[in-house]
């Protein structure tokens, strides 16, 4: 027979949790924040579902149901399904733009497209007899420019990985 | 009241204190970022800064401008250490493949992430803020299956998600409008060196850590825990990570060449779950 933890020790152990976390998590009853600058709602728990909705950048969301990796989420009268890996259980930087995000979907391929060096940069590897690893950095820019995000998506979809699971 | 209630009242108050503790910082935080406030700069300083309207900046503090001076900077400093990057187009294909599919379902998706491998034999991985990450060809030789690389970058990825790089910087003053500074008074040159030199600094001290220090050792627990939960979301099988350090523990990983900056091995794999690993 298991012996009842007295009540004082449920309290203690309740208050010691809220005490070490603050952190909430993805599941039924919970909340959780939208990081992506659109967040696609979907009729049913599956990839290729129809979308119901798109939020955008640091929405929070209440999260109504789990059903394997999706949640059923609502905001508001849009209600659907999203892949919980699309969501953070933790709030987002609150002032859009602290991770350079773009203020649109529109935006997003200008502004996530890779850069060259900053300027900043280019000074400190000239200071630092850097030129070297410069030119490799700046060849690694070349080569993921050439990376199609097509090429991310079809991988998803043959390897069944993310949201095609 | 007996001793066991006195203890358990205890606890309980203790635990309150440190969730006050942490809702007070909570609130610090959000204070400092609504207002701005931060130590208070020098005469000097605030002469130097006001000139172009910047104010001092931590961790909380850096935006996207700043961490890309640092991040471009410190990845730098990366690959020169590290005897440049290996120009595999497969290679570079694989682990940017990888890797951005890991960092689609990280908490910063949006980041501009760029995933090199380093001409290097020693078995090590780094990461710089804003989305750079590294794999020296010693460790990706090792990671032939598709899971145990994605708990390496996974790892990787946590640090930068989790910005533990700029942390280390926090508080200190050397990103202080340098960029407007340079634009605006490039005739002030003793002011300008200044700059350059608290910059310069600044770099010095975060690639110290992530080159030759390390992180502390519950920060890389933390990046191996997140890590592997992103890997796990991701559909990447969850023992990837254990893995890798399995393998390298068996072969005699644990000497200065193998995750020199990381702590031991076996202290690794005592905090990861005990669950089955894919075959190196």
């Amino acid at each position: 027979m298991k012996a009842r933890k007295p009540p004082t020790l449920r309290l203690a152990l309740l208050l010691g949790l809220l005490g070490a976390s603050t952190t909430l998590a993805l599941d039924a009853g919970g909340f959780g924040y939208t990081k992506s600058v659109e967040t696609i709602i979907r009729t049913e728990p599956r990839a290729l579902a129809p979308a119901v909705g798109r939020l955008g950048y640091h929405k929070k969301v209440k999260i109504d149901q789990s059903k394997g990796l999706w949640l059923r989420v609502s905001d508001g009268p849009l209600s659907g399904w999203v892949f919980s890996g699309s969501l953070s259980d933790t709030m987002p930087p609150e002032v859009k733009g602290t991770d350079g995000l773009p203020l649109n979907a529109s935006q997003t391929t200008a502004s996530a497209a890779p850069r060259p060096l900053t300027p900043e940069a280019e000074a400190y590897a000239s200071r630092r007899n850097l030129g070297f690893a410069r030119n490799d950095l700046n060849w690694l820019q070349s080569q993921c420019r050439g990376l199609n995000p097509a090429e991310v998506e079809n991988y998803l979809q043959t390897q069944k990985k993310g949201e095609y699971q | 009241m007996s001793a066991r209630t006195l203890l358990v009242l205890l606890l309980a108050a203790g635990a309150a204190a440190i969730a006050a503790a942490q809702f007070d910082f909570l609130k610090q935080a959000v204070d400092k970022l609504k207002t701005g406030n931060t130590p208070a700069p020098t005469q000097q300083q605030s002469d130097t800064v006001s000139a172009v309207g910047q104010i001092f900046k931590g961790a909380a503090g850096i935006g996207p401008k700043e961490e890309h001076d640092i991040g471009d900077s410190v990845a730098l400093e990366i690959v020169g250490k590290y005897g440049g990057l290996v120009r595999d187009a497969a290679a570079l294909h694989r682990v940017n493949v990888i890797g951005r599919t890991l960092a689609r379902y990280s908490d910063r998706p949006e980041l501009n992430w760029r995933f090199g491998v380093l001409n290097s034999e020693s078995v090590n991985a780094f990461s710089a803020p804003d989305g750079w990450v590294f794999i020296t060809h010693g460790l990706y030789s090792l990671a032939r299956n598709d899971d145990a690389l994605a708990g390496i970058l996974g790892h990787e990825i946590a640090h930068v998600t989790g910005r533990h790089a700029l942390k280390i910087v926090e508080g200190t003053t050397f990103m202080s409008g340098l960029a407007g500074l340079a634009a605006a008074r490039s005739s002030d040159v003793r002011a300008v060196d200044s700059q350059l030199q608290q910059f310069d600094l600044g770099i010095g001290k975060i690639a110290s850590s992530i080159l030759e220090k390390g992180y502390s050792p519950e920060t890389e627990y933390e990046a191996d825990r997140n890590g592997r939960h992103l890997a796990q979301i991701t559909g990447y099988a969850p023992g990837g990570l254990r893995g890798v350090l399995t393998y390298l523990q068996q072969h005699g990983g644990d000497s200065k060449a193998t995750f020199s900056t990381h702590p031991p091995l076996r202290d690794r794999l005592k905090r990861l779950p005990d669950e089955p690993a894919p075959k190196i």
